[in-house]
């Protein structure tokens, strides 16, 4: 998990669209994670991830973990361009419009403390 | 050396974006990474008081990896003691093309994405913020 740096995230008005775009995010290429001999290379990757609102209630509840979701069934897609310096490789995904993704949801929560307030 | 020339060949690459997020785990919060690199030869005080970074979900991490994947009834938030907004995805397909111009696919089950927006409990007080899960 990465800290998203301001402007990172837009939301639109209605709150049926999240954008989320970030550049040059460090991450690590491990291609035989999670073996515990797995080599790690630095990589940067950027992406952009746009989740659109189907309409479609959904709520979640688990009162033993302690957490509470209220929001709809969403569609998502992705773009991305991951770059490996170390060994010369980069690859980039095609348009954001030609992936597709089966399960993906918006909402708010609530869990832990929050809950019980 | 046979596993160093095994992880570097094109096979494998392809394994990477398939496995997507998996593959790819983010460095984490620098703070976080650097605590034990960076540690100064001489300790100084500071108040015992943890951290602000986010509290991961306490039932998640049997992978170290502080993640499940999304699905219904499945919590999408990846920090504990939040409320705010969130975002989640998961089994993503879709196509690309590295550096050579071969195509390779990405997105697995186990390609997932999330966001969160809004205020979490960490240090004793509300802190407020943006994380993402890559």
């Amino acid at each position: 998990m990465v800290p998203v740096p301001n402007g990172g995230l837009s939301i639109s008005a209605d709150g049926n669209t999240f954008t989320l775009e970030m550049q040059s995010v460090a991450v690590v290429d491990q291609p035989r994670w999670p073996a515990l001999d797995s080599i790690a290379t630095g990589a940067r990757m950027n992406f952009k991830i746009v989740w659109k609102s189907t309409g479609e209630p959904v709520k979640y509840e688990d009162a033993g973990k302690h957490f509470h979701f209220t929001g709809t069934r969403a569609t998502c897609q992705l773009e991305a361009e991951v770059e490996v310096p170390a060994i010369g490789f980069s690859w980039k995904s095609d348009a954001l419009n030609s992936s597709k993704c089966d399960v993906a949801v918006i909402g708010d929560e609530v869990n832990g403390r929050y809950y019980d307030v | 050396m046979t596993q160093i020339t095994t992880t570097f060949s094109a096979r494998n690459r392809r394994d990477v974006l398939k496995a997507g997020a998996v593959a790819l785990v983010p460095l984490g919060i620098p703070s976080a990474m650097h605590a034990l690199a960076d540690q100064p030869a001489a300790q100084s005080s500071m108040t015992a008081n943890g951290g602000t970074d986010p509290y991961p979900i306490p039932w998640l991490d049997k992978n170290g990896s502080h993640n499940q994947p999304a699905g219904a009834g499945l919590e999408p938030s990846h920090i504990y003691h939040f409320k705010g907004r969130v975002a989640r995805c998961s089994t993503f397909t879709g196509m690309g093309t590295d550096n050579k111009g071969n195509r390779i696919a990405f997105g697995s089950p186990t390609t997932d994405y999330g966001v969160m927006q809004g205020e979490y409990w960490a240090a004793r007080s509300a802190q407020q913020g943006t994380f993402t899960h890559i």
